[in-house]
This record gives structure tokens, sequence and C-alpha cells, in this order.
């Protein structure tokens, strides 16, 4: 499986939702142990984006092949981590027997520990998830989209409510992770994370306005700041 | 106390009333369904009680008292050979007979005492009730002709006996009735959190099949309803005393199904729900129907026509009168009657599993 030079390849992919468009058109790729950071305001396209890798969303028209596979595809979603922007867990079962369970269903219980440790959330473990605070509870999401050691991470604005000395350290290790072969796909709207990303695709109204690494994407809006480069890029093509 | 906070209140709950249509119409329109359904029920015109009268009496009395039987309003009584009515009563074709011996006058007019013999069916307590109620009217027309007789039926039950009393009619039903209900409650309302906080989003975006869910929550719900029957049944046979000369595995069994069937109800009509709370409308609306229509309360043989076709249809009916069959009547997996009962209350749970399977892929995909 780890011969495809891609690990995502979307395809003119078109979703409405009644009259909405939600995704309208959109085209983009994802090398093999890359970290490419969908950037977008609030109702862009992200989510249904990363929602339509996983086949929660069947697309209209276009097609997405995630790690070779045409979705949908069952099977290879046991090589794909998914971490939903509301940190999605059982509030009666314990920070660990949450990440244990996810690994079970995705058939690999074996980096629990090592999952629990990537978010510091160890020494916590038999604690019970309703009792942890919120960004406790955004990191064992975390903790249950990598715990079956994925190939494929997607990451829908996975350090919301994070402190910044944590944030550091989840994105060291997400580095760490794509320097491993690891591709991670992730959604935000923090620029200082979007630096840290090897490209960035930035989506509004459902389009991928602009596709690049950091310094590409600058230099395409001559600007110095990635925000302002944002900001004008997403102006030309306001409807 | 602020007369501007409590209103504030008061109007948010309005408000939010306005936008949920389905939790309107049932506040509205349930209490309607429900009560017009109890009284076409209760004066729909329903049949009554069916009764055999075997008259063997060589005097006139016996014609007297038959023909009383006939004409009466609380029962529909007709003639019938002894041999017919014993077996019609078996069958639960009629719910008892009376038999006017051949010296039935010559006793009367002799000793100044009737004593016809009653034969009941005896596993539905009104049932018998109305039976005796007819004989002893039909007795009083005779009793102003003859004048001075005591009237002292001999009474035999089938089923049941003298002892037997409204909560060994209800019990056996209410032993499966409190399962079933609470294991769909809870397994639905489970699914709907699952749903709520985002973990079926997870589940659907990981290698599991649809099947496979459904499969793994009947089996976890089931180790719970299972163990829910276990004690219900031990606390109705061993501290209430309910009337059982049936097989206690065979209650069980049949507890068992379902409790299974109530797992994947509850699965299946989750997805008709977003919240919690519409989960729990589910209960007038599914549940308190068929509380009214599957015999528990009043006999099926009893209710109007049309309703008796649609109470046919429940598989509720034919849970309720299993366990009857099998605890007020003892009977065994040879019995037609029983045959037919587990049969539809397997067949409901291959269906709602089947159901719950489906519709979770349509509603997530």
């Amino acid at each position: 499986m780890a011969t495809e030079t891609y690990a995502v390849d979307v395809v003119g992919v078109v979703k409405r939702f009644g009259k909405q468009s939600a995704l309208d058109g959109v085209s983009l790729r994802v090398r093999r142990g890359e970290v490419y950071g969908l950037l977008g305001p609030n109702g862009a396209g992200k989510t249904t984006l990363i929602r339509s890798l996983v086949g929660l969303v069947t697309p209209e028209n276009g097609t997405v092949t995630v790690l070779g596979h045409r979705m949908p595809q069952l099977e290879v979603l046991a090589h794909v981590g998914y971490m939903t922007q509301q940190a999605a867990l059982y509030p009666d079962l314990s920070a660990e027997e949450n990440v244990h369970f996810f690994g079970a269903i995705s058939g690999r219980v074996d980096g629990v520990r090592e999952a629990l440790e990537f978010v510091d959330l160890w020494d916590r473990r038999k604690s019970v998830v309703s009792t942890l605070s919120g960004g406790m509870r955004t990191r064992c999401s975390l903790a249950c989209a990598l715990v079956h050691k994925p190939d494929l991470l997607l990451l829908d604005e996975p350090t919301v409510g994070v402190d910044p000395q944590l944030r550091v350290q989840l994105w060291d290790g997400f580095r760490k992770m794509a320097a491993g072969g690891t591709s991670i796909v992730v959604s935000s709207h923090v620029m200082d994370e979007a630096e840290r990303c090897d490209r960035l695709g930035l989506i509004r109204f459902g389009k991928l306005l602009a596709e690049g690494t950091v310094a590409e994407i600058k230099a395409k809006a001559g600007v110095e700041r990635l925000e302002d480069a944002f900001l004008k890029l997403s102006e030309v093509s306001e409807p | 106390m602020s007369g501007r906070r409590v209103g504030a209140i008061s109007k948010r709950l309005l408000q939010q009333f306005r936008r949920d249509h389905r939790t309107l119409g049932l506040l509205f329109g349930a209490p309607l369904v429900i009560l017009a359904l109890l009284g076409y029920l209760l004066r729909g015109g329903g049949d009554v009680p069916r009764m055999g009268v075997v008259n063997l009496d060589g005097g006139g009395l016996g014609n007297v008292v038959a023909s009383a039987l006939e004409s009466s309003k609380t029962v529909s009584a007709s003639p019938m050979k002894e041999a017919d009515a014993e077996a019609r009563l078996r069958t639960g074709d009629i719910a008892g007979y009376v038999l006017l011996p051949s010296d039935f006058s010559a006793k009367a007019q002799q000793s100044r005492l009737i004593a016809p013999e009653v034969h009941l069916e005896g596993s539905q307590p009104g049932l018998s009730q109305s039976i005796l109620q007819a004989v002893s009217e039909s007795f009083a027309a005779l009793a102003g002709q003859a004048g001075g007789v005591r009237f002292a039926p001999r009474v035999t039950f089938l089923y049941g006996g003298l002892n037997f009393d409204t909560l060994d009619y209800f019990g056996a039903a209410f032993i499966g009735l409190v399962v079933f209900f609470l294991v769909f409650v809870i397994t639905a309302v489970a699914f709907l959190r699952e749903r709520g906080q985002g973990t079926l989003e997870r589940l659907m975006a990981s290698p599991l099949r649809r099947a496979e869910i459904v499969l793994g929550y009947m089996l976890g719900f089931t180790v719970l309803a299972l163990v829910q029957s276990a004690e219900v049944l031990a606390f109705s046979l061993l501290v209430l005393h309910v009337h059982n000369v049936g097989n206690v595995a065979l209650i069980f069994g049949l507890e068992a199904l379902m409790a299974i069937a109530a797992v994947n109800l509850g699965i299946f009509l989750s997805m008709f729900a977003r919240t919690e709370f519409q989960a729990v409308q589910f209960i007038p609306l599914v549940i308190v129907p068929q509380m009214l229509l599957a015999g528990i309360i009043f006999p099926v043989s009893t209710e109007p026509g049309p309703l008796q076709a649609l109470s046919h249809v429940l598989p509720l009916t034919y849970a309720v009168e299993g366990l009857r069959n099998i605890m007020i009547k003892g009977a065994d997996l040879s019995w037609s009657s029983l045959q037919l009962d587990f049969g539809v209350v397997l067949g409901f749970c291959v269906l709602v599993i089947l159901a719950g399977a489906t519709t979770l892929r349509r509603r997530i995909a």
C-alpha cells in the first residue's frame, strides 16, 4: 500500500446540501509523508471535504481515491485515522478504554500506550472522560484517531482548546509521524499552524482558491504574511 | 423574582416547541388517538364471550334455562353436544359451557336444588366471570317459575382454578412486557446517544460494517436483557407466586426472544428520532396502543372485529398469548398454538434485525 505516490487524490468533487453548494469542483492531491493544511473560514467546506475522504459524504460528481482505493471502500479505513471536530468519545468510559475501543474496531490495540503518551494523557488514562477538561478530551480524541498507526491521518481542527505549549508538542509529533511516512491532512484556521504544513490548500465557498507551499502562496498574493495572503486571495474570488 | 426573567423562560419553551412539529403533534394528537382507541375498544360493540349449552334434561326446566341463556346479552350461548363442547373448550373456541344433566328437572322439583355443571376454560378470569354471571341470571328466571329453589352450580376449571386471580392472569403477560418495553427504551436512547456524541460518525469512518454494529449492539444489550429477564421471572415466580404450570425454560426462551426483538426495534426506531427526547416519544406511539391491543388487559376475543384484526398483526399479541399458554395452560412446544406464538415472535426478531441493519446504512451513507 506504500507504493502509490499520493495518499489522497481528489478530482473534481461536487457536493450540494439542498441548494447550498458545499464542495464546488475541488481537486487536490496529498503526497505520501506530507502534512497538508486545509485553510479556510467556517463553512468553507473543510469538514465536508474531510468527510468525503472517509466515505461519509458521497460526492455527486468527481472521484476520491485514498491510499490507492476509490472511495467508498471499507477495508482501506483500517489504515485511515479520523479525528472529528467535536471530541467524539464515550463519556462513561475512561480515556484508556476509549482509545482501546477505537483501536479494536480498526484491528490494532498494540498502540494504546503510545497514543496516550503522544497526547500526554498516559497519567490520566484511568480517568473517566466525563471528568476530563475540554482540552484533555480533544487530546484523547486525537489518541483515538492514531491508536491504530494509520498511514493517513485526517484531523479536523485538532488543536482547538489545546494550550499553546501542548500545541507545539503535538505539532512536533505530527512532523515526526510525517517523517515516518504518515500522510496528514489537517484543517485549521490558525495561521501559525498553517506555517508548519508542507503544503496548503486555501478553501472558500467550496472552491480551492490556491494551493502550494507557504512561500508559494505568499508569493502568489504578493504579501509578506500568510494571513494577508489568505485575505487577499479570498477577496479575488468572492462570488 | 422577576416576571420578565420567568417570562423569558416560558417564551423560549414555546418557541422551541413551535419548531418541533413532531412533539406538538404528539402533545395534541396522541391523547386523542389513545382515548379514541380505548373508547372503541370498550364501547365499539365488541364480541361477548362464547359459551355452549349442553341440555340433556328430559324435563321442561332445562329448556327454560337453555333459552334464557341463549337470549342473554352477557354471553353468546349456543346449544351443542357434550363431546363437541368439551373439544371446543380445549381449543379455546368457547370460554365455557353449562351442562344440564338428564335428571335436572326431576332433581329441581324433588330436592328444590338446581345443580348444573359449569365447565370453564379458566385462563381468562374476565370471561369466566361473564359466564358465571349469565348462568346465574338464567337460573333467576327459573327460580321465579319453580319458586324456592336453591342454586348450587358445580364449577370446574380446565386451567387455573378458584384461586386463579387477576395477578396470575396479568403476571404472565407482564413478565414479557416489562422486559420488552424497558429494553426497547434503553436501546433506543443508547443508540441516539451514540449519534449525539459524535461517536457514530467515528464508527462509520472505521472499517466496521453496518451489520457488525447492529450485531454488536444486539449481543451487548442481549446480555443485559437476559439478566433482567431472569430477574423478573424469578421475582414473579418465587416472590409473587404467579401461577405457573409450564416449563420455566420455555418462559425464559420466549422472554429472551422478546428482549432480542426489543433491542432491534430500539435500534430501528432510533433511526427515526434525532434526539433522546424524540425517542422517548415512541412510548405513547408504539407502546401504549400495543398495551391496549395485545390482549394484555382486554382479551382479544372480545374486542370489536376490526380491532381484532389489528391485534392479530401485532407481534406482542402472540408473545403475550405464548406466555399465557405456557404458564396457565402448561403448553409445550408440541402444541401448535405455542409453535405459532414462538414462530411469530421469532419472525418479528428477524424482521427488526434486518430493518435495523438496512436503515442504518441508509441513514448514514
